[in-house]
């Protein structure tokens, strides 16, 4: 790393527009593009807190700033156009979290990168509408939230309960949502509104280690811990009804629920083996980055196409798993309500992935190229017309989810063209964390994080309530900020905000 | 039978000189173990992995498992030796440690035998705390002597 004054760095940046800043090069070694992150005054703050932090004298930890870590991955052979950092973009692995990077599919040169992806493959988002109200709900609240509990396996050690053996493990990894559908769990239209309709094809279960299917045969259908959560939400504000209205969201106190998960200790595993073989392969094939944990390969090579084929094993394993657990929500909503899932209208809105690497068509300066998009705490989010989103949302643009932490809100955003342009239809995830696990337990208290939850109407229900402050909501950054400012940068659209009224985490 | 006997006798023996350091890092979890050899600071490290999942206290020592671990160099052997017990844990058997005990460490090619003593994990009679998804390389540091006066280790875990 380069070591400079604050004053020095500073120098390679520049405000360009309101809510963007461009990172020039030389800010850190070996740029091949520029790199830029969208904020606004208060998460611009953080940023450069994050920065003045690092270059004092004695600074230690061995993590980089956001901004140093954005820089590093322009610097990564075969990346396209820029290295962005979305608002949420906080200091990751290798990557920062809420960084999109593409590269050339046909540059020799380019590279696919675990960290690019995150060690959570395909950990994304999954919003059901039903057709009840707040009113519905409220009298029934806490029975509701105790019954999803008890229907959805939750936090460490947990396993899951939707039957599964070795070879059904095998036929979900190559099959996706296909499988769930044959087995009976998800209705067809829910393929509908997912990404690549709950399917990746390329999907290959002989290049996924016999180690990760142990770890994800018994986690499968499991919700897990961490920033991991299934909630129920109410429409709080509906800033585009057209667009609601194709959601099948139609006014204010309408019931939804919202599951975040991943693919668990699977997509772990599969990231693990993925870093060891490529630590290899880039002694072998002379690849060099600003930074060890960068670990990377050449999109050709056999590691490189083992991962992308391993990878796309492990977002199928995310989508049976959150399909698993839609299976459960509609089951625990129906038994409270005495109806059918059919009958409380529990269709899912849309379904994203924010961590995953896909090989999509864009421009880039005028041309049109095949790209190879990381998105690690990132949402496509692709403009109305584009051939890759379902009919229904052809007309608004794709639905974006972005989920909040524990007791705020969460937003429905929808894609637009700017996006296209600027950041190849990507935008933020989520809150992003602001502190550290380590200094959210010295500062709050776990019960009155819990009464204050109570205070709001929220019921919780959690696995590990001493750990509840580590997510309180003083611990990331406000979801509300992250989101305004995708929409002033008109790199998505808001569409509708959701505020939760109960919430289940491990 | 009695060799297991005196082993148990021998891991009970052995204090907690671990705990989860307070590192200002935002995604993850520092761990901080250290030992007066580098083998006690490597079972140290791995019981403090299992104390931030669940609190050991609860955990009896009624079930043994033998994990083997290989690595090219020092890092990477520690690597893989948590990620070992760490598998054990989240797969078959299921196994939560509360001592972990080196029975073999070979610094010169990179491989550790070891005994974990725990139970399996059950829900009710554990309890849940964080969930250790991985292990990284990130900022991992092993000191030995004559570096530093005690053997010790950082490694941060993703959780």
């Amino acid at each position: 790393m380069v070591v400079r004054q604050y004053q020095e760095e500073i120098k390679y940046l520049e405000k360009i527009t309101e809510t963007c800043w461009r990172i020039k090069k030389g800010f850190q070694p070996n740029m091949k593009v520029e790199g830029v992150f969208y904020v606004n005054n208060s998460l611009e703050r953080l940023m450069f807190d994050e920065l003045k932090n690092s270059c004092r004298p004695g600074a230690v930890g061995g993590f980089l700033p956001g901004m140093k870590q954005i820089a590093n991955v322009a610097a990564l052979p075969g990346i396209v156009w820029r290295s962005v950092g979305l608002p949420d973009v906080h200091s990751g692995y290798g990557f920062a979290i809420g960084n999109m990077a593409a590269f050339d599919m046909n540059d020799p040169k380019s590279i696919v990168s675990p960290g690019g992806v995150g060690f959570d493959i395909n950990c994304g988002v999954r919003l059901l509408r039903t057709n009840l109200f707040e009113e519905d709900v409220l009298p029934v609240k806490e029975q509701l939230a105790q019954s999803m509990f008890d229907h959805i396996p939750v936090g460490v050690g947990s396993k899951g309960i939707i039957p599964m053996n070795a070879r059904d493990l095998e036929e979900a990894l190559e099959m996706g949502m296909d499988w769930s559908l044959r087995e009976g769990y998800i209705w067809a239209e829910d393929k509908e509104h997912c990404e690549e309709y709950g399917r990746m094809l390329n999907a290959d279960s002989s290049k996924v280690s016999t180690r990760a299917k142990k770890r994800g045969l018994p986690q499968l259908g499991t919700l897990g811990a961490g920033n991991h959560y299934a909630e129920i939400q109410v429409v709080d504000e509906i800033y585009d009804k057209w667009a609601a209205c194709k959601m099948g969201i139609e006014e204010k106190g309408q019931i939804c629920v919202m599951i975040h998960s991943g693919s668990r200790g699977f997509g772990h595993q599969v990231a693990t083996d993925a870093l060891v073989q490529m630590e290899k392969a880039m002694k072998r094939d002379n690849i060099e980055t600003n930074d060890r944990q960068l670990a990377c390969a050449h999109i050709k090579s056999q590691e490189g196409q083992d991962y992308l084929k391993a990878m796309a094993a492990a977002a199928n394993f995310a989508w049976v798993n959150r399909s698993s657990m839609t299976f459960l929500s509609r089951q625990a909503f129906a038994k409270q309500f005495q109806q059918s899932p059919d009958d409380l209208d529990m269709h899912v809105i849309y379904d994203v992935s924010h961590n995953i690497a896909k090989i999509e068509e864009h421009m880039v300066e005028g041309k049109q190229k095949t790209l190879l998009v990381h998105r690690k705490g990132s949402t496509r989010a692709f403009p109305p017309h584009h051939p890759l989103i379902p009919v229904d949302y052809q007309l608004t643009g794709q639905p974006v989810l972005i989920g909040g932490t524990m007791g705020t809100c969460s937003y429905v955003l929808t894609g637009t063209e700017q996006a296209m342009k600027e950041t190849f239809g990507s935008t933020c995830h989520g809150a992003g964390r602001a502190l550290s696990r380590a200094k959210s337990r010295r500062n709050l208290d776990y019960t009155d994080v819990l009464e204050k939850l109570e205070r709001q109407g929220i019921s919780i229900r959690v696995a590990s309530p001493k750990l509840v402050m580590e997510e309180a909501p003083e611990s990331y950054k406000n979801v509300t900020d992250v989101v305004n400012t995708c929409h002033a940068a008109g790199i998505s659209r808001k569409c509708i905000k959701l505020r939760p009224i109960a919430v289940i985490k491990g | 039978m009695s060799f297991y006997i005196q082993l148990f006798k021998k891991i009970q023996t052995v204090m907690h000189t671990f705990y989860v350091l307070d590192l200002d890092h935002t995604a993850d979890v520092q761990l901080h173990a250290w030992g007066d050899t580098l083998e006690e600071a490597f079972e140290q490290c791995a019981v403090a992995m299992f104390g931030y999942m669940t609190d050991l206290e609860r955990v009896q020592m009624t079930q043994l498992h033998h994990i083997e671990a290989e690595g090219h160099d020092l890092e990477s052997l520690l690597f893989h030796f948590l990620d070992e017990l760490l598998f054990m844990f989240s797969a078959e058997p299921f196994i939560v440690a509360k001592k972990v005990k080196i029975t073999n460490f070979d610094r010169e090619n990179f491989k550790i035998s070891a005994t974990a003593l725990g139970e399996e994990f059950t829900i009710g009679k554990h309890t849940q705390n964080a969930e250790v998804k991985a292990i990284t390389y990130s900022a991992m540091q092993i000191l030995d002597r004559p570096e530093s006066e005690r053997p010790e280790l950082f490694v941060i875990v993703d959780i």
